[in-house]
């Protein structure tokens, strides 16, 4: 019985061997095929500048030691990123994710899109804010910005469509007053 | 004789504890499984990820994993040892959930989708194959009820666990915790590291070869080929539903919007717990198209009901009818294949043509039911969905055989 077993597991090896370069084979090809796509996008996803005042960034010839002219230095107190940032409500409550940011042919952002509710990701909604409605303020201490709307208001949006005829954008209300600035981190 | 019933004893106790370990390897597994789910966009996103680079990220993913299905299949039925090949698989899980918590960059969050999508093809097979080493197949089903019940919880606790998570702690921790998962998935492989050796009698080998079916013989099952299409059709109108419920509720439940999306998503898992060992014993002694006509009614019959009523208590309560489906399609998906080729050396294979199919109708459902309610509505979208579950119900009822082995095989045939 065991000496059966032997053999027959002798006998099965070469199979198993194929059957296992095939699909390291297969491996091989599909990870070649990542690896294209990852030269192909050349990185877009380090997180985008930004950069509403018009930073001009040319090509800068490097000098060692000393920083080229036309560079100058952006105080962290003055700009921070933005994107995949928290967007909270006048009580603090989370209401989503900035992902996008709409810009006018000014280069002035008009409006921000959040990826709104949702829970670990599903039923979530792409929703767009007026950019006047929020509030950047806390973004560089706390890291999130504030919206005077809370979920309730906000949920009824019609969702963010690109495109052609062009997206709904959720408002501040007209009637009241601006977001309050202090705000539980 | 005493030494006899001794042995007896330790083999039952053995058997015992290849069921404990079985029942731990789906808690935890289902529980990593959690963590990469759609999660993964919205860790992404708040590493400053632009959307399209997240597409591209979750592309790789579904590509890999419908590239690799069916050499993943065919590499587990060539290895013997099925709990190396657990291990070898969660070992990947571990390494994928690390390399997107320690370096969501695009070089490595694409290594983590392809190390992901490959191990899940290689798990899922690797745990039904351990299944029916350690109970055999007259056994199978009840025991597979076991495994979708362990699954459900371990989802169910996966879900609550990491959203808590990701809302107290951060996003990223979320990942760490996956990979700290993978230790006790792997301490319940213990009990089943011997079973490998008795992977043999499965194959009658006239002349010391081992009887492999030849793949097409595969490819000509009749059987196979109706519940790979059944799997599709009903896997393309029902994946895209609880997105659209999630869809449904985040625009009209204000306030409570996520709280009723996560109920969503744990009321089936609920309901799998609670019923999938009757359902398991319900193929064993009424047979697999019972069971299987049973999982696929729910759908068009979840479908109108989303398509008619849109109170958001409502949503939950139907997605109740989602965990019938799942406990009944969960069980089936390996049960079948066994029933077909569980004796010739192509089970793993044969379960990754279920699961391609399964695949591609998840990917399509989707594409399609996102694009219908962008173009008309939610409300046409989920009557779409209930009409190709219909589909698949009319298909099933006209087409699918019945598969389960001869009751000599099974034992005492029910009642």
């Amino acid at each position: 019985m065991r000496a059966n077993a032997a053999t027959s597991r002798r006998a099965a090896r070469p199979k198993g061997c194929r059957v296992l370069f095939g699909t390291v084979g297969a491996l091989i090809l599909v990870l070649s095929g990542v690896w294209t796509i990852v030269l192909a996008q050349d990185q877009p996803q380090t997180p985008a500048q930004p950069a509403p005042a018009a930073a001009p960034k040319e090509d800068q010839p490097k000098k060692d030691g000393k920083a080229p002219e036309n560079v100058e230095m952006l105080p962290s107190s003055d700009a921070a990123s933005m994107l995949g940032k928290k967007v909270k409500g006048p009580n603090g409550e989370d209401l989503g994710l900035i992902v996008d940011v709409l810009v006018g042919p000014d280069g002035r952002p008009r409006a921000a899109v959040i990826d709104f509710g949702g829970f670990l990701g599903v039923g979530s909604r792409k929703i767009a804010i007026d950019w006047k409605a929020l509030d950047f303020g806390p973004l560089r201490r706390a890291g999130t910005a504030i919206l005077g709307l809370d979920r309730a208001q906000i949920a009824a949006a019609p969702e963010y469509k690109p495109g052609p005829p062009g997206t709904d954008v959720v408002t501040a209300p007209t009637n009241s007053a601006p977001p309050p600035v202090d705000t539980q981190k | 004789m005493s030494v006899a019933l001794a042995k007896s004893k330790q083999e039952q106790d053995e058997t015992a504890l290849a069921g404990r370990g079985l029942d731990g390897l789906n808690l935890f597994v289902a529980n990593i499984q959690t963590g990469f789910g759609p999660f993964i966009a919205v860790y992404l996103t708040t590493q400053g990820w632009t959307q399209t680079a997240i597409g591209t990220a979750l592309s790789i993913g579904t590509i890999t994993a419908m590239a690799t299905q069916i050499p993943a299949g065919a590499l587990v039925d060539a290895i013997r040892n099925k709990a190396a090949v657990a291990f070898f698989s969660i070992i990947a899980f571990s390494g994928s959930a690390l390399l997107l918590a320690i370096h969501p960059t695009a070089l490595w969050v694409y290594a983590a989708e392809v190390l992901h999508g490959f191990s899940s093809c290689t798990l899922g097979p690797a745990i039904a194959a351990l299944s029916l080493l350690a109970v055999g197949q007259a056994m199978l089903g009840p025991r597979l009820g076991r495994n979708a019940r362990f699954a459900s919880i371990g989802n169910g606790i996966g879900a609550a666990l990491m959203g808590a998570c990701g809302y107290y702690v951060s996003e990223r921790a979320v990942f760490f915790l996956t990979a700290a998962v993978t230790l006790p998935a792997v301490l319940s492989l213990l009990p089943l590291v011997r079973l490998h050796d008795t992977a043999l009698p499965a194959r009658p080998s006239p002349g010391g070869r081992p009887a492999r079916a030849p793949i097409s013989s595969l490819l000509r099952n009749r059987a196979l080929l109706i519940f790979a299409l059944c799997a599709m059709l009903f896997t393309l109108g029902n994946s895209a539903m609880l997105p659209l419920a999630g869809n449904t509720l985040t625009k009209e439940a204000g306030n409570f919007a996520s709280l009723l999306i996560a109920g969503c998503i744990i009321v089936p898992q609920l309901v799998v717990a609670v019923i999938s060992p009757t359902i398991g014993a319900l193929a064993n002694q009424r047979g697999r198209r019972l069971v299987l006509l049973i999982g696929f009614c729910t759908l068009p019959v979840r479908g109108m009901l989303f398509a008619t009523l849109d109170h958001p208590a409502a949503l939950v309560l139907i997605q109740g009818l989602d965990g019938i489906a799942a406990a009944c399609v969960g069980i089936l998906v390996p049960l079948i294949p066994s029933d077909i080729a569980g004796q010739s050396g192509r089970y793993n294979l044969s379960m990754a043509f279920i699961g391609l199919a399964i695949g591609v109708g998840a990917t399509i459902s989707t594409a399609l039911a996102g694009w219908i309610a962008d173009a008309f509505n939610a409300r046409i979208a989920y009557v779409t969905l209930a009409v190709v579950g219909l589909a698949a119900v009319l298909l099933a009822l006209g087409a699918m055989p019945e598969t389960r082995p001869s009751p000599s095989a099974t034992g005492p045939d029910g009642h």
